[in-house]
């Protein structure tokens, strides 16, 4: 068993046989009813397994919610279980199955299978399959509709199906899109999309973070990562205090950065004398504000979304929050919004905050006029602002990035020795360099270890050389807490010897066999 | 019991403590049916009444049993009894045949005190009827319960449920033993009564294959001891685990096709076993799809009166049922998804 790819809580596994998961059995061959009611039956799934006994007389509300033989956990009635207990049982999965037992839900819709696999199911079956084609239902990607033409065997034609659905949601996992295939299933699926609701915050607190794109679309205001980086904002401090903040258009182009807008603006500002006290926040849907310094973080640079021009209530009160959240009259003294279509919503908003705002009313911000005027309305306000170094804004951006990304164990890049500049050459002494693979400030071997001293996670490793990347097999114990895709520090025997990106879930590398538990990125 | 266990019977518990509001003097319920009685077609006087109700309910109560509703739990005094009796004289008269329940057990001497149950039953003897069937837990079945000075023929009726030790603990939640069953079962019959067995058909989280061979291999095992069987299919009834487990679409009731083949399979045995399904044809009892309750139900009463047999039923649904029996423990509970019966037509499902 080996893990090959991770989303939200699901798992795409390599088993013997050659097989994967989310994996399908097939009642007529791969499972076997119980002689009795004692006993669980048989599953197939390269090699015969025995299955817990069914749960007589339990509680389905009532922990601990899964059966459990030596190779299998079973999730009784998922097919039925209300949407939010679903996902309160689901947080319970791996404690009670553990990541070495594959996780199997009985009887469940084909269009609930997605949704499932995201919370980590790892085996389905075709038993509701095998009842809708008794009644003459025809699959279709997921769905079940009524044919004219006439099907001679539906029931293979069915089971066929259903195998191309599973490969499909296996498809999904591989290439980081199974929160799209989900929230596909979703929208015409009541069930679907209120297990999607209630499974947010699961997915915050423990979904892998992969930095796939993220397409949005309305569902997107919930979408994990997004929410995530908005919580995180509350913990974001601007570079340093009374700066005139300028909020700007995101644009097509990630990280903004890049775009030909973004570069045009920023030529025009860095005309204007102690441009450097202007700090330069983007206004996006689905994420909200993203301050310059963050312009790399997972998902600011991740994501693309249809531009419409218009504003809707919800995409509104999240901005509002998103601003409340930057505590913008303690940390700014003044506001240009020079943000195209948005700059109307946005100066309203600034302004129930109390500080003076400036619209520079312009249609297109990155036009010749429209430059022209930003540039003379930015020389206007910065006039009575304090000149703001090179050196001091650019400690104040690694403050205000290491504080975003590492939160409370931030304080030993905070103090470092900072130097360079936004965007690629900021770098915390011989700590941390920007890195657009992490996503921000990624650490060297030297930030590893300081990491760790300051309460960073930190994986055991055996005492063995290592070379090119940790396997889960090398995995003795772990000390703190992460989620896939964030940086870990490797010890052995005490002593750093790596850092790099965690693919494991804590538990899963010390209980796995197989599969890279950590990509290293540094070694000694 | 089985921990786990409890919280649903807490549950059930948790529902009697609703206050109910019974008129004492009102007897839960009368009508008139038709019976067989020695061979002969005939109308029988069926009367519940309202009683302090079942000592085992008030204890912790079996999972499908929601008969607890109809009770008073402080007790009905004999006054009130008799008040209860006077109101129901009118529809026994001229039958020959009676079946007077109450919600636990007649042969409870703390439910229904001795004398009354005396007077009642000289009373019946003295109206002409010949045969009376009440309603004991296995635990009331002692002769100097049932030792009425002037009583028409007893016929005790008993839940047996199922005869598998597993089913009736993890199932059923009742305290019998299949033993203690034999033991009683010759008792009555020893002094004079004849016993008739319930077996319930899908008790819950029960399949529906699994409901049905325990249904066949407990009338196989019963038939020897009683004089007839009654298969009774789980109906869902009010503040019960049943309701609860059909509530989260956990467990079904069975379909009348598992009835008539329960029935079918029972048909070499040497007591009469038939079935008169409680809410048949609705959601909360044993149906079909909508097209042939009403057919099958008139079957299985055809069956029971023994004027009929069960032979050439047919509707579309049979194959759908076919199809879910042959799966039904594969799926480990004893839910199938909503609208199946009929195939899927019209509702929303997802």
């Amino acid at each position: 068993m080996e893990p090959i790819a991770h989303e939200g809580l699901g798992r795409l596994l390599e088993l013997e046989n050659n097989l994967q998961t989310p994996h399908v059995v097939f009642s007529h061959s791969d499972l076997e009813e119980s002689e009795d009611l004692e006993s669980g039956g048989t599953i197939k799934i390269g090699k015969v397994f025995n299955l817990p006994p069914s749960p007589l007389g339990l509680d389905s509300e009532k922990a601990p919610y899964l059966q459990l033989s030596e190779n299998i956990a079973v999730i009784d009635n998922a097919y039925s279980i209300q949407p939010k207990k679903l996902v309160e049982v689901a947080k319970h999965f791996r404690l009670e199955a553990g990541y070495s037992r594959l996780l199997y839900a009985p009887a469940v819709e084909p269009s609930q299978m997605p949704i499932l696999a995201y919370l980590g199911v790892d085996i389905f079956d075709d038993l509701n399959v095998e009842l809708r084609s008794s009644a003459g239902w025809v699959l279709e990607s997921g769905e079940w509709i009524k044919q004219n033409k006439q099907i001679d065997d539906l029931f293979s034609h069915n089971r066929e199906e259903l195998n191309r659905w599973i490969l499909r949601i296996r498809n999904a996992i591989t290439n980081g899109k199974l929160r799209e295939l989900v929230e596909l299933t979703s929208l015409h699926n009541p069930r679907v999309s209120q297990i999607l609701h209630h499974s947010t915050p699961l997915l915050i607190e423990r979904g892998a973070r992969v930095h796939s794109t993220i397409r949005s679309n309305n569902l997107s205001l919930n979408h994990p990562a997004i929410l995530d980086f908005q919580f995180r904002l509350s913990n974001y401090e601007p570079p340093a205090k009374d700066m005139v903040l300028l909020i700007l258009p995101c644009s097509a182009r990630k990280p903004y950065f890049k775009s030909s807008s973004h570069k045009r603006f920023f030529n025009a500002l860095r005309e204007v004398d102690n441009y450097l006290a202007l700090h330069v926040v983007s206004v996006t849907s689905p994420l909200g504000l993203v301050p310059k310094e963050l312009e790399f973080c997972y998902p600011a640079a991740h994501y693309d979304i249809a531009v419409t021009g218009q504003w809707s209530a919800s995409e509104v009160e999240m901005l509002r929050s998103q601003l409340n959240k930057l505590n913008i009259n303690q940390n700014y003294s003044k506001a240009i919004v020079h943000a195209g279509s948005s700059s109307k919503i946005m100066t309203e908003l600034i302004k129930e905050l109390g500080i003076d705002v400036v619209n520079t009313r312009v249609e297109k911000p990155s036009s010749y006029e429209g430059l022209e005027v930003l540039q003379n309305i930015a020389r206007m306000s910065l006039n009575d602002v304090p000149i703001l170094n090179t050196k001091d804004r650019a400690r104040g951006e690694a403050k205000g990035l290491a504080k975003f990304q590492y939160g409370n164990s931030s304080k030993f890049l905070i103090n470092s020795e900072i130097s360079g500049r936004m965007p690629y050459k900021l770098r915390c002494g011989d700590l941390a360099a920007m890195s657009s693979v992490v996503g921000g400030f990624g650490l060297t071997l030297k930030g590893g270890i300081e990491y760790s001293l300051n309460g960073g996670p930190t994986i055991i490793a055996e005492d063995f050389k290592l070379i090119g990347d940790l396997f889960a097999v090398g995995v003795k114990s772990y000390e703190g807490n992460w989620k896939i895709g964030d940086q870990v520090v490797i010890k052995q025997a005490d002593i750093v010897t790596g850092v790099g990106i965690a693919k494991m879930m804590p538990e899963e590398m010390v209980s796995m066999k197989r599969g890279v538990a950590v990509e290293v990125r540094h070694h000694a | 019991m089985p921990e786990a266990f409890i919280p649903l019977t807490d549950f059930v518990n948790e529902s009697k403590s609703i206050p109910r509001d019974h008129s004492l003097d009102k007897p839960v319920a009368k009508w008139t049916e038709e019976e067989v009685l020695d061979g002969e077609v005939v109308e029988a006087g069926v009367v519940i009444l309202r009683t302090r109700g079942c000592y085992w309910s008030i204890k912790e109560g079996c999972s499908m049993c929601g008969y607890f509703n109809d009770t008073v739990p402080g007790g009905v005094s004999d006054d009130m009894l008799r008040e209860q009796w006077k109101k129901v004289r009118p529809i026994l008269k001229g039958k020959k045949y009676a079946k007077i329940y109450t919600s636990g057990s007649f042969t409870d001497p703390t439910e229904v005190p001795f004398d009354f149950a005396d007077e009642v039953m000289s009373d019946m003897s003295n109206m002409g009827i010949q045969k009376v069937l009440i309603e004991s837990l296995p635990e009331f079945v002692n002769p100097k319960n049932f030792a009425y000075s002037n009583s028409p023929k007893l016929e005790i009726a008993i839940g047996l449920e199922s005869s598998s030790s597993v089913v009736l603990d993890k199932s059923v939640n009742k305290r019998l033993r299949w033993p203690h069953f034999v033991k009683i079962c010759k008792l009555a019959r020893d002094n004079g009564a004849e016993v008739k067995a319930y077996i319930l058909l899908k008790p819950p989280y029960l399949s529906e294959k699994e409901g049905i061979q325990d249904a066949i291999q407990s009338a196989i095992d019963a038939a020897p001891h009683v004089d007839k069987i009654s298969i009774n299919p789980v109906n869902v009834q009010k503040n019960t685990v049943v309701e609860k487990l059909w509530f989260r679409n956990e467990w079904v009731a069975p379909w009348l096709w598992s009835v008539v083949e329960v029935l079918q399979k029972c048909e070499e045995l040497p007591v009469r076993v038939y079935s008169d399904p409680t809410g048949g044809g609705t959601r909360r009892g044993a149906h079909n799809c909508h097209d042939c309750n009403k057919k099958i139900l008139a079957a299985l009463k055809n069956h029971r009166l023994g004027l009929g047999d069960l032979k050439g039923l047919h509707c579309n649904c049979k194959s759908r049922w076919e199809a879910l029996v042959s799966q039904s423990k594969l799926r480990r509970n004893g839910s199938e998804p909503h609208g199946y019966r009929s195939g899927f037509a019209g509702s929303r499902h997802f």
